[in-house]
């Protein structure tokens, strides 16, 4: 496992281009199969498709587009479960990179 | 004449043919599984180039960390690219095919099929290790 850098995070695309890879992929998964699957997708592809992940201050942070709910357009949905699904999609992600960093406590790493 | 045009357009074409060559060279995973990058403008004069991802990108999970990674990596790496346009075309999300069956999404479902490198390209092929 490479150890986790967060130096090196600030290149991520770069230097953790597969590790990124592999949490956003099993954060989608897990969201795909407990929640509404159209709006996991709508979000994926048209809030986090503007979405950034940092690394501040020992933990990670997804930033988000501005008006993340109105940039959802393909599924007609209530504002207030869009955002509640991001929410928990974020949580799910940043768990997700903390898990592929080995950053959990007690966590053995997965990369 | 129109030497000009003729120079702008050799300009845009090697340009074209820098950015694919950067998305093969960096974003393997792209073609592995089973999506697409497709140039679909290409600005020489402001230096904007708009990208579209299909095939299994299209709702796959990955793709908003790729076009992400595609948008930070391009710039620096082209000086000639100021601003990368890339999305996945969400019209395709009705149209998704096999209903739910998507779920699986990102197995990388034909590795062996490399058909435009004729000859000899056989051999190489670095394999996702996912």
């Amino acid at each position: 496992m490479a150890d986790f850098d967060p130096e090196k995070f600030e290149d991520k695309y770069a230097n953790y281009f597969t590790e990124l890879q592999r949490a956003y992929k099993n954060a989608f998964e897990t969201m795909n199969e407990r929640f509404d699957s159209e709006l996991v997708h709508a979000i994926d592809q048209q809030v986090l498709n503007e979405s950034e992940p940092f690394y501040e201050d020992g933990g990670f942070r997804i930033e988000l587009p501005d008006d993340p709910a109105d940039r959802v357009t393909a599924i007609v949905v209530d504002d207030g479960k869009i955002e509640a699904t991001l929410d928990r999609y974020v949580e799910e992600i940043e768990g997700e990179l903390r898990s592929v960093f080995g950053l959990n406590d007690g966590d053995e790493p997965k990369v | 004449m129109s030497t000009d045009a003729q120079d702008a357009d050799d300009a845009e074409d090697e340009l074209r043919e820098r950015v694919t060559n950067f998305l093969r060279r960096n974003f393997p995973q792209i073609q592995m599984h089973g999506g697409s990058a497709a140039i679909q403008h290409i600005d020489i004069e402001t230096g904007e180039v708009s990208i579209q991802l299909g095939g299994a990108c299209s709702g796959c999970g990955i793709s908003p960390m790729t076009i992400q990674a595609i948008k930070s990596r391009m710039v620096k790496d082209i000086p000639e690219i100021t601003k990368v346009h890339a999305d996945t075309g969400m019209e395709g999300m009705g149209g998704e095919g096999a209903e739910g069956g998507h779920g699986g999404g990102m197995e990388p479902s034909f590795p062996g099929e490399t058909t435009d490198d004729g000859a000899d390209g056989r051999d190489e092929g670095p394999q996702a290790p996912f």
